[in-house]
């Protein structure tokens, strides 16, 4: 799971540390409104902790063993913003002083290993929690969110290496970094985790948790009020946003936004279309305010970012605005129906 | 008084073999982590006159490794390995040898991994990139083992890491020893208490990463207690002393050197 430099292009590392410097900082100021800031040594243990728990050998069938990683059990025993920052110290320390994962690539280790991993964990956790209110929803919740945290983080590692060699090439074509497509990294890395490995972390997670919870019950973070936040959606567009130089993947036009110059070669049973369509070569066409989503100067890949920022946020201000002024329409009513009925 | 006779008889106990190897294992890798810790703690001045101020070693061994990754020639790659190996020889030879075992190592996995890509024809990583991954581990090693851990953490600080962060830090790395000794503790009852077959050596191993984080609280706790009963009010001031001898300067000088290098070969 530790991703070594040179497995990554220095572009890529770069845009990964940049997305984890507003997540450390939200995290550091949850932290500090959750404990007194004289509480703060407490995360330097937890950090030791969640390291030593890395390099515990759990047995799995065939006689072998894999690490695990603690990630999830970490954000459930001291709530998810204090797990991003001890996971962070400890990957931190694994690179710079015993040489464990690269030091360029901690911005995309931290990403996955100390961001998706503990925040989708217990995120799932939190959800099956809420809904079987038991002792045991809490178990089958930890098990089935270190489960699925441990392999979506996995799945985020296996798409950062199988984009390299599309991305970052010589002139010859021959990849520069990890020489791997997707179509290798994704099953080579997932099928694993999927199997054994994903299986092995989520019932070291339940069992180390289920003996805390009954020998020392306090110990175990409660979580935050319940409250239908926006926090997941907001989370959930943050990745998308990460995700989209992924549409670098297709070449081509998307099937059915095929412009005037792109129509003719448009195949049907074999056969290329061959001509444009009257009306689209005398219509009207609409020159976008982000062609293609490129920009000039810019490398695609932060071209596609940058679209997706704008969009999303765009998209974001308009939700608002249209939310707020149905809240002002409902506001406008209940106060009429009020006035009515006295 | 007359031994019994039970006590006289010969006995031939053979206890059935177990499946015990993630024990042994997890107990090595604890093992390895103290020892690096201990030896760094030893180190002291480190390499004495030759001691570099853990800041420039922290800024060059970065520069190095962005440099090495941006770098498509692999005569720059060879120049920085070069430089070095340099390095290395002034190096105290057990550290010398345990970098070079390190880099190796990982540097023959990449290879491996490589390895199918380039029989599809792809002749270029095979070569670069395990090379790249020497370098770089060589590097991170090298800087690891020339000073004391405790002053590289403290060298961040003038990268403007926040003071709360190497706080943080510093008290990882403490806690990792008094924390790891203790589960080697643990690890070792385990193995020595589980004769022939125990099937509850799973659940024993959940237990002991338990009773892990039930010590750390409890660590956490004493620890923030006696920081509180001597004044501490959640601020930490860091106080080094910024030294610029001769081995900085040549150390530098060395460095500026790959800068060229990399400029001249771009």
């Amino acid at each position: 799971m530790h991703i070594p430099d040179n497995y990554l292009s220095p572009e890529t590392c770069a845009v990964m540390g940049a997305v984890m410097v507003p997540v450390l900082a939200v995290s550091v100021k949850k932290v500090k409104e959750e404990i007194s800031k004289a509480r703060m040594p407490q995360l330097g243990i937890g950090a030791a902790f969640v390291f030593l728990i890395m390099m515990f050998n759990i047995p799995v069938p065939g006689g072998t063993s894999v690490h695990v990683t603690g990630a999830v059990l970490l954000a459930a025993l001291l709530g998810p913003y204090s797990a991003v920052i001890c996971l962070t110290t400890a990957l931190l320390l694994q690179a710079l002083l015993f040489g464990d994962g690269g030091i360029l690539a901690l911005g995309a280790n931290t990403f996955n290993m100390a961001f998706v991993m503990p925040f989708v964990g217990y995120f799932v956790y939190k959800l099956i929690r809420g809904r079987m209110r038991s002792e045991k929803g809490a178990l089958v919740g930890l098990a089935i969110g270190s489960y699925v945290g441990l392999n979506v983080s996995v799945l985020f590692t296996s798409l950062e290496l199988g984009l390299q060699p599309l991305l970052f090439h010589t002139a010859a074509g021959q990849p520069l970094y990890c020489p791997y497509p997707l179509s290798i990294t994704l099953p080579a890395m997932l099928i694993p985790h999927l199997t054994v490995a994903g299986i092995a972390e989520a019932l070291f997670t339940v069992a180390v948790f289920s003996f805390i919870k009954r020998v020392s019950p306090g110990m175990v973070f409660e979580g935050e009020q319940e409250s239908r936040g926006t926090g997941p959606v907001m989370g959930l567009v943050v990745a998308l946003v990460c995700l989209s130089p992924l549409g670098l993947l297709a070449t081509g036009a998307a099937w059915g936004e095929w412009g005037a110059g792109e129509i003719s070669e448009v195949v049907t049973d074999g056969e290329a279309l061959g001509f444009v369509p009257l009306g689209m070569q005398e219509g009207f066409q609409f020159e976008a305010l982000l062609p293609d989503y490129s920009f000039s100067g810019l490398p695609e890949v932060a071209g596609y970012i940058l679209s997706a920022v704008i969009g999303a946020a765009l998209l974001v201000i308009v939700f608002r605005i249209v939310a707020s002024l149905v809240r002002d329409k409902s506001a406008k009513n209940g106060a009429h129906n009020a006035t009515q009925s006295e | 008084m007359a031994v019994p006779e039970w006590l006289l008889e010969s006995q031939d106990f053979a206890p059935p073999v177990d499946k015990d190897g993630f024990i042994n294992r997890s107990i090595l890798s604890f093992m390895r982590l103290l020892s690096l810790v201990r030896a760094q703690e030893r180190r002291g001045g480190g390499l004495g006159r030759l001691a570099v101020n853990p800041f420039f070693g922290v800024l060059c061994t970065l520069v190095l490794i962005v440099l090495v990754s941006l770098s498509t020639q692999l005569t720059f790659v060879y120049v920085v390995l070069a430089y070095l190996l340099v390095l290395l020889c002034v190096m105290p030879v057990r550290d010398l040898i345990a970098t070079l075992r390190i880099s190796l190592a990982v540097a023959l996995i990449t290879a491996l991994i490589m390895l199918p890509s380039f029989l599809l024809g792809n002749h270029y990583s095979i070569i670069v990139v395990p090379l790249k991954v020497l370098v770089t581990v060589m590097a991170v090693n090298i800087l690891a083992r020339s000073a004391e851990w405790g002053r590289i953490i403290t060298a961040l600080r003038r990268f403007h890491v926040p003071h709360l962060f190497i706080f943080i830090l510093d008290i990882t790395l403490k806690y990792l020893v008094m924390l790891g000794e203790f589960t080697l503790t643990m690890l070792t009852a385990l193995k020595l208490r589980s004769v022939g077959k125990n099937r509850s050596k799973q659940t024993a191993l959940a237990g002991i990463a338990g009773t892990l984080f039930i010590t750390s609280r409890e660590m956490a706790e004493e620890q923030y207690q006696a920081m509180e009963c001597r004044g501490f009010d959640g601020e930490y001031k860091l106080y080094d002393k910024f030294r610029f001898g001769l081995a900085d300067a040549v150390y530098l000088l060395l460095n500026v050197g790959i800068v060229a290098a990399f400029v001249y070969l771009y």
